[in-house]
């Protein structure tokens, strides 16, 4: 098979965040030092060699940049600044726009100054739809029950819409995501069976992160406070996704709310705000190479990720205090921050909150197939190459 | 004649005041023309031409940083103007030295010869001054000697200062030398011998140099010579003193992996061959005199002299060099090798001690074990001939060099040097392992692409890959690297690990840089006149650099720079010039010479 080379693919990464790839003379300390790098996924100085040779069909199939969790020892010791763990980040951006089949990825990755316009237009869109509605049908005084300014049957409706949209959307995205780095290594076969064998791998990285948590292994603390941070904001934007679109009546509902929403709610809240303000902290800060370089997106997301937690706790908050108004005007606010929120999903960094267990889940499967393909009696160097 | 000058500008500020040159210029005899071109200018042949003709020019001047770049478009004017292009001459005020911005005298002698077309080289000679033909060379390695070795055969005097107890640097801790493989102490110690014995080279050890005052062809300088406590002339090395001696600390020489005495000789084949005592460490000269002794009782010549002090003696010299050399990069600072935490990690030099027939194990590659100090009673890991052989042998190269976050730069021996320590691997140990981690083997020099081929055809492991770490697991070493040929991470069991560590400038190179007024480069390393045209000469005029002290290079590198020095050196001398390249000559000076030769063209000087 003829090998594409696309010699601007390294330029095109700069906008991604990559900028000194080309100082890279792969010394292959990085790989060496890398706590995920294993025999099957040497990286990151070999996807960094594509990058430099402009192997775009590789890169497109490489699972590794997603095996990365970024703990940055690779860049602290690079000896040429080359940031291999920052060109792995950006390569995981790079691939969220390659599996995404719209473009929107690829302008918002590109120019942070689209995705906030795009972002503030959705926002002004909603807010003036949800005044309308407000104003037409209920009563700005009314929080929740009859006649409420925006009632739960509404926002219901107006949740489901849009989860329909976005599966509908990350359906294709998972699927091309599949085609190009699994249905695409060529040579290797990869029987059903082997799928349903490392189904578990997708839940068991949904909610642990358990590789996030192994980026600490040479600096020997008992645990990686980031990962402990992450774990909190995914927990937290889960539990509160399942109170808001299957619980949402009674978590709006009035004095009589139930204990078990109240306390899941606040749960929730608080580890989307420790979280989010932890991590703004760690990139404000600096502290360490992995937020020495933030790109405009990460900091789109985490903004955003705590306005809404706070937008929502405080709309709880005035709620619960009897100032209806202000409440219903938070709400407001809240809804212009979630509903661009959920919508841009599939095309930004949030997204890797699917393909990052997903990428776990294929890599098992590869790495089941090669062993498998080694008891079959294929010679090793080929089933390299094959992967 | 009718000449037109023409200024050129390359940067858009600073430099040279090219208003007041071409002011000078226009005073000229026949320049019948000056023009400023300005900054990056666009000149098109036609009106040029248009130009040349207007003014019935015949011979034009580029004056400027690099007025090479107008000729092309120059020459085509001349021609459409139907004159000579080959009477265009270029006054490059970059060749000619004249950079800075107090250099307008020099761009104004540099623009006259080019119109009086005469070879700025050829008149802006300085005048002869007096050179002492006595030299000073700071440091006696193999370059020290080299070049003392060549004046001295010269028949010039020569004044070698040397730091420690003997001459012969790092080059006689090596055991064999790159690609030959020769005994690197059969090349030095005879050279050694014959700067012990020459007439001509007076040397100093333990010595130091404190001031140097002067100029160029005449230096004044003051040197320290610390009491060696033992007379060199009456002592015959019998070694009864160290035999006595109760005191032992780490070897220097040894690259600290055994104990010497505190009255010793630094190797046997040492430069004077004679002993000398340590007086940070020696009881009697601590306690003033009130213990200890033992070493004066047991001496049959009565050369020890522990009451001797610190003389300090003064001389003139005409031409200084710098010889200084090099020491180890400190390995400690990469901390995931683990050297000074894991004993058997090794620095280069360690191991080249341990592989020395004369070194402390007699040339057997061991283990480091650990051994009870009687004195201390403390435990320590020594080189120990008795101790078991490693089966698995590590080298690591590019440690502290090439990398950001140490020293960018390369320092060019160690390749050679882990191929020939993976050589000396197999040849003693030829069941053992060696493995060698590299990024980029650089065998640059004669002979040493060929050397790299036979050690891998000898076996030797060679991963491309540089290792990351080396951790302990159950009393094991393991090296951990990627091996990217193979396109496999590797960790592999190591008994012991070689640190191929880099070079940086020798202790003392900055404070002597200040003494001397010679710049560093930003490596640390003296910075030479000229990368390319004058590389043994410094800035400053009669200052030489030779060695590894102007920057890393190997050993016949290093020997062909002393014999370059040792020619400069001699031919300062014999000229009676000193190679004062940044000071001038008068503008007057210049014209008058430069009117003269225009003259008469065949009178040179």
């Amino acid at each position: 098979m003829a090998i594409r080379v696309n010699p601007k693919l390294i330029d095109d990464l700069e906008k991604y965040g990559a900028e000194d790839v080309q100082n890279c003379y792969h010394c292959g300390n990085c790989s060496a030092v890398c706590p995920h790098a294993d025999d099957v996924f040497v990286f990151p100085r070999k996807p960094m060699r594509h990058l430099q040779m402009g192997l775009e069909k590789k890169l497109e199939q490489a699972l590794e940049p997603w095996m990365c969790y970024y703990c940055g020892q690779c860049s602290e010791q690079c000896p040429r600044g080359a940031e291999p763990g920052e060109t792995m980040m950006s390569l995981r951006r790079w691939l969220i726009s390659r599996y995404d089949f719209t473009g929107l990825s690829r302008l918002f990755f590109r120019s942070t100054q689209a995705e906030i316009v795009a972002v503030l237009l959705v926002a002004l869109l909603t807010g003036a739809g949800a005044l309308l509605y407000g104003f037409r049908r209920g009563d700005i005084r009314v929080y929740s029950g009859a006649g409420a300014f925006l009632p739960s049957s509404f926002i219901h409706v107006l949740d489901l819409g849009i989860a329909l949209v976005i599966f509908a959307v990350l359906a294709i995205n998972v699927f091309r995501f599949w085609r190009s780095s699994l249905a695409g290594s060529g040579a290797l076969s990869m029987p059903w069976w082997l799928y349903l064998k490392k189904l578990y791998l997708l839940p068991w990285h949904f909610f642990t992160q358990k590789r996030y948590a192994e980026c600490d292994n040479n600096r020997l603390q008992s645990i990686y406070p980031p990962w402990l941070f992450h774990l909190g904001i995914v927990a937290g934007y889960v539990t509160m996704l399942v109170l808001v679109m299957v619980f949402l009546d009674s978590l709006q509902a009035g004095p009589d709310i139930q204990w078990s929403v109240h306390a899941f709610g606040y749960l929730a809240g608080i580890g989307l705000l420790a979280g989010s303000v932890y991590m703004l902290r760690l990139r404000l800060t600096k502290a360490r190479v992995q937020y020495q370089r933030s790109h405009g997106s990460d900091w789109i997301f985490l903004v955003m990720l705590f306005l809404m937690a706070l937008t929502g706790m405080v709309q709880h908050l005035l709620h619960r205090s009897g100032w209806l108004v202000a409440a219903n005007i938070t709400y407001v606010i809240h809804l212009m921050i979630v509903v661009p929120w959920l919508l841009r999903m599939p095309f930004t960094k949030w997204s890797h909150i699917l393909y990052r267990p997903l990428a776990m889940f294929f890599a098992g499967v590869r790495k089941a197939a090669l062993q498998h393909q080694a008891k079959t009696g294929m010679p090793v160097g080929q089933m390299r190459q094959a992967a | 004649m009718r000449i037109g000058v023409f200024l050129g500008k390359s940067l858009a500020e600073g430099g040279i005041n090219l208003q007041a040159v071409a002011n000078y210029a226009a005073n000229l005899p026949m320049v019948e023309k000056v023009r400023l071109l300005g900054f990056r200018p666009q000149l098109e042949a036609r009106a040029l031409a248009d130009e040349i003709g207007g003014d019935r020019l015949d011979r034009i001047v580029l004056a400027g940083e690099s007025p090479g770049f107008f000729k092309p478009v120059f020459a085509r004017a001349m021609m459409l103007a139907g004159a000579d292009p080959g009477e265009i001459r270029l006054a490059s005020f970059r060749e000619h030295g004249a950079i800075s911005d107090n250099d307008n005298e020099r761009a104004k002698a540099i623009v006259a010869c080019a119109v009086r077309g005469v070879p700025f080289s050829l008149v802006a000679v300085p005048k002869p001054t007096q050179v002492n033909p006595a030299t000073l060379i700071i440091g006696g390695g193999i370059a020290g000697i080299q070049a003392a070795l060549e004046i001295a055969d010269g028949g010039k005097q020569v004044y070698l200062v040397e730091r420690t107890g003997t001459i012969g640097g790092h080059m006689a801790m090596f055991d064999k030398t790159f690609p030959t493989l020769d005994c690197a102490a059969c090349i030095l110690t005879p050279k050694m011998v014959a700067v012990g014995d020459h007439e001509k080279i007076q040397l100093m050890t333990n010595a130091e140099v404190q001031a140097v005052s002067g100029t160029p062809g005449s230096y004044h300088v003051k040197v320290r010579r610390k009491a060696r406590f033992v007379d060199i002339e009456s002592c015959v090395s019998c070694n009864a003193c160290t035999a006595i001696c109760p005191i032992s600390v780490w070897s220097e020489f040894d690259s600290r992996l055994v104990h010497r005495k505190a009255i010793y000789i630094p190797f046997p084949q040492a430069v004077p061959n004679s002993y000398l005592v340590d007086p940070e460490n020696c009881t009697y000269i601590l306690t003033k005199g009130e213990k200890c002794g033992a070493c004066l009782k047991k001496c049959p010549k009565d050369c020890i002299h522990l009451d001797e002090q610190d003389q300090v003696v003064e001389f003139e010299v005409g031409n200084v060099i710098l010889a200084t050399g090099y020491d180890l990069f400190d390995a400690r600072r990469i901390e995931r090798y683990g050297y000074g935490k894991f004993p058997n990690v090794l620095t280069s030099l360690e191991f080249e001690r341990i592989t020395n027939a004369s070194g402390p194990t007699g040339g057997k590659i061991v283990l480091k074990t650990k051994k009870l100090n009687k004195r201390t009673r403390v435990e320590e890991w020594v080189a120990d001939p008795e101790a078991p052989p490693p089966k698995n042998v590590a080298i690591i190269h590019c440690v502290g060099s090439r990398d950001a976050n140490y020293n960018p730069y390369c320092s060019r021996v160690c390749c050679m040097y882990s191929l020939k320590f993976a050589h000396l691997v197999h040849e003693k140990l030829p069941d053992a392992n060696c493995y060698e981690f590299y990024i980029d083997m650089r065998a640059f020099g004669k002979g040493y692409e060929e050397f790299m081929e036979r050690i891998k055809s000898e076996g030797t492991h060679i991963i491309r890959g540089r290792t990351a770490q080396v951790v302990e697991s159950n009393g094991q070493l393991m090296v951990k690297g990627e091996d990217m040929i193979q396109d496999r991470l590797v960790e592999l069991p190591a008994d012991l690990v070689v640190l191929a560590v880099g070079i940086i400038p020798a202790p003392g190179t900055h404070e002597l840089a200040q003494l001397l007024g010679v710049p560093r480069d930003e490596d640390g390393f003296f910075s030479e006149l000229s990368y390319n045209g004058d590389p043994t000469y410094t800035e400053r005029g009669c200052i030489f650099v030779a060695g590894m002290c102007q920057g890393p290079k190997d050993i016949p590198d290093t020997v062909a720079q002393a014999s370059a020095v040792a020619a400069g050196v001699l031919r300062c001398i014999s000229s009676g010039h000193g190679m004062d390249h940044l000071s001038s000559l008068a503008l007057s000076e210049i014209e008058a010479r430069a009117a003269q030769m225009e003259a008469n063209p065949i009178l040179v000087r």
